[in-house]
């Protein structure tokens, strides 16, 4: 109804631009809607400008300078921090660390939500408890998180310990082993952020008309066969968001890795968010950090438009 | 959709414009409301200072002295009586306490305060941290203030006051000073038949060693003693090992030691401690270890003795670091600065605070409560303290180890990020297990790297 009134009140405020030629803020009544067009998006302009494009501005300034955020004067060293971080030993390692934790973390999460989504889509007793568990670690802080899981990581006296020697196997040293911290960073992660995926997915799968389901199954098609052409076109425009959101999430993860390794041992854990914290608030090397910034913000750009313009094609919107 | 579309057409405005109040009207309203409030918050806040206080008219007004710190647990209970002390000890001064984190956290916010121009007037400030802002003349020299305020620096325990003089000017007052000290659980010791002390040598401890290390099949599952990562300062730790060994990290002068023999050595011994004779594992946090029974000992800070003593279920024995060619511990923790932007009228409060808290009287306070060393000489003649010692001999023997330390490497101390770019070479060897050799002279061309732009400020600071 409000719709309606105003489109209404549109079109009979605006009628038909009369003929006579105008320049852009002739009328009065253009100018005020200016003004008022200006006194309410100007806070918010403003606040983005403080907060984030100046912050971005001048991060990209900072990445050219040598400056250990305390000193007055700032060195400009051009692209010598470029050179240093494109050439260290460090940065090779730092990728493949954050490409490494964000395709098992959004593999997982992804994927794993999808089965439970659909489990707890079935009409079975006591799903909404389930439902409810599978949700409460995303409410907790990542923080408290990371300290309840080093206790249960520990192979000495960790409940995983107890569950894993239950079958038979010894547990690895999960924190201190540099092959197994990283798995043991994807887990936790996981396990915290599952329950948002799930409870999209779960959305998602109930907004797909029933109808279609039913019109599958006088087809003749099978369970998979109505997985595979109803649901998953369906879910695909819930899948393409989820894929997004928690890659941009997991290029920014910090307080599991902050809490649970410190980035360790020796690095394995090291994503660039972590490394760019290290260098600019552990080691006060503002350029390094700036650096570091830009290429997160340069991966994070290029990535959410290739993967915009892929999806588009591909995603069925209903 | 379409239904939206044929009400358009058919239902006619004035049925559903409200009669008084237009849209636009309301908008411009909201509009209005939204603008007054965000210039609102960018208004200035009145100064909060003497609001209650002026209704009472006090006949002076107390100076309020704004203190950054950064102690939790027992320590950071330990710190809030001394706060609560000052404040009740006298009328002149309010001692604003605010707790920042860790040494870390401390040091980053400090840092943005700088910036802010909204810096505390002291901050507590760590061993590798405090002369970052004394090159950046963000710190006060103190010495007229202490002139002023008849400070006898000659009862400050040598070794300590001096760490924080540059070109004969004090910047730094000890506080909450340690040292690294050998702990060992007097249960497992007496359970493996060893003498209740601590080994003399290491060459002692490694015989000791396999009577106190439990296996469980070829894993080690209780060591006889475990390293710290590099998150938690095993570069300090190590550091009287390198010197109990005949090496340095660096000379005063930045000179890089650590890819030398005697530091390999050391660092070979620590690697063989993990991965060849397995007595030792390196672990997230040695205090949580010891203190729930985890190892047998560990070398850690004298300020962990406060939390020991409190969370642990059995009898623990401390002693002086073993040696190897000869003795070696340094010092640590943290001292108390003069920030350079407190206006002169608070200048002298501050210092009143800093003079209190490491007076006699609460030096003794303090390092009974927590295991911090008592930073005055006096303070360890004290008849309350040698009351202590007979109750709590283990804190004895931190006190007579502290005579024998040494300053730190500018290494550790005084390369940005020094301690974990050591540290991290330090896991590479006893958790990557790594070759000495190679990986120390990586880190000490790292070292040479990130020292030339201390090297230069130091230059232009000092001349």
């Amino acid at each position: 109804m409000f719709l309606n009134t105003s489109s209404q009140t549109r079109l009979i405020q605006r009628p038909s631009p009369p003929s006579r030629p105008r320049s852009r803020l002739g009328s009065a009544t253009e100018r005020h809607e200016w003004l008022l067009f200006l006194l309410l998006v100007g806070p918010n302009l403003g606040l983005f400008f403080i907060f984030t494009y100046w912050p971005l501005l001048y991060n990209g300034y900072l990445s050219f300078v040598r400056w250990d955020l305390l000193a007055p004067v700032k060195l400009w060293v051009g692209l010598g921090n470029y050179q240093e971080l494109f050439t260290s030993p460090d940065f090779g390692k730092i990728i493949t660390n954050t490409i490494s934790f964000t395709i098992a973390a959004v593999g997982l999460t992804c994927s794993l939500a999808l089965l439970l989504a659909l489990l707890l889509n079935q009409p079975l007793r006591g799903r909404t408890v389930a439902r409810s568990i599978i949700f409460s670690p995303v409410m907790l802080s990542g923080a408290a998180i990371g300290i309840v899981w080093i206790y249960i990581l520990d192979p000495r006296y960790g409940l995983l310990d107890v569950l894993i020697r239950a079958v038979g196997l010894r547990s690895p040293n999960w924190l201190l082993d540099p092959h197994w911290a990283m798995p043991a960073v994807v887990i936790v992660y996981v396990w915290k952020n599952l329950g948002y995926a799930v409870v999209i997915y779960l959305a998602g799968l109930q907004a797909i008309p029933r109808e279609l389901y039913e019109a599958a199954l006088v087809d003749g098609a099978s369970n998979w066969a109505r997985f595979r052409h109803v649901t998953i076109p369906g879910l695909s425009p819930v899948m393409f968001f989820l894929v997004l959101t928690t890659i941009l999430a997991t290029f920014q993860t910090f307080d599991v890795i902050k809490v649970m390794t410190n980035g360790g041992p020796v690095d394995a854990t090291t994503t660039l968010i972590y490394y760019l914290y290290q260098e600019g608030f552990v080691g006060f090397n503002a350029g390094r950090a700036g650096v570091t910034a830009v290429v997160l913000f340069g991966a994070m750009l290029i990535f959410t438009m290739v993967q915009m313009r892929y999806t588009q094609r591909k995603v069925y919107y209903s | 959709m379409s239904q939206s579309r044929l009400n358009r057409h058919q239902i006619s405005r004035h049925q559903f414009s409200p009669p008084q109040i237009s849209r636009r009207h309301l908008l411009k309203g909201l509009g209005a409301g939204v603008g007054m409030v965000a210039l609102a918050a960018c208004a200035p806040v009145a100064p909060a200072t003497t609001g209650s206080t002026a209704v009472n008219a006090p006949a002076k007004e107390k100076t309020t002295v704004v203190l950054w710190s950064s102690f939790t647990g027992k320590n950071g209970e330990a710190e809030t009586a001394l706060v609560k002390k000052f404040n009740e000890s006298q009328g002149d001064v309010a001692l604003d306490y605010q707790f920042q984190g860790s040494y870390e956290e401390t040091a980053q916010k400090l840092t943005a305060a700088i910036q802010a121009q909204n810096a505390p007037d002291i901050s507590l400030l760590s061993d590798v941290w405090w002369f970052k802002f004394y090159l950046n003349k963000a710190l006060l020299p103190l010495d007229d203030l202490l002139t002023t305020a008849n400070a006898d620096l000659s009862d400050y325990q040598d070794s300590l006051i001096n760490e924080g003089v540059r070109q004969n000017k004090h910047y730094w007052i000890p506080f909450a000073r340690s040292t690294p000290l050998f702990y060992y659980n007097k249960a497992k010791w007496a359970a493996a038949g060893l003498p209740d002390r601590g080994p003399e040598t290491w060459a002692e401890f490694m015989e000791w060693a396999p009577k106190l290390t439990e296996m469980d099949g070829d894993t080690v599952k209780v060591p006889a003693f475990v390293h710290p990562n590099g998150g938690s300062y095993i570069a300090w730790i190590f550091q009287a090992v390198v010197w109990q060994f005949g090496g340095s990290y660096s000379d005063p002068d930045f000179t890089m030691h650590l890819a030398d023999e005697k530091a390999v050595s050391a660092g070979q011994f620590y690697k063989d401690s993990v991965h060849k004779d397995k007595w030792a594992i390196p672990t997230k946090d040695v205090t949580v270890d010891f203190t729930n029974e985890l190892t047998a000992s560990t070398m850690m800070s004298t300020g962990s003795m406060g939390g020991v003593k409190a969370n642990a279920k059995f009898e623990f024995g401390t002693a002086m670091l073993p040696k190897q060619e000869q003795f070696g511990c340094c010092t640590g923790g943290a001292g108390l600065a003069l920030l350079a932007t407190t206006p002169e009228a608070k200048q002298a409060a501050a210092m009143q605070y800093m003079l209190f808290a490491s007076s006699p009287e609460m030096t003794t306070f303090w390092a009974q409560n927590t295991g911090y060393m008592p930073v005055r000489k006096s303070a360890l003649k004290s008849k309350e303290m040698q009351d202590y010692f007979t109750q709590f001999p283990q804190f004895k023997t931190a006190t007579e180890q502290l005579a024998l330390t040494r300053p730190q490497d500018a290494a550790r101390v005084f390369v940005p990020n020094g301690d974990q770019i050591i540290g991290k070479g330090l896991e590479r060897i006893t958790v990557q297990e790594e070759e000495v050799a190679t990986v120390f002279a990586e880190v000490q061309t790292i070292l040479e790297t990130e020292a030339k732009p201390v090297l230069e400020a130091l230059k232009a600071v000092e001349g």
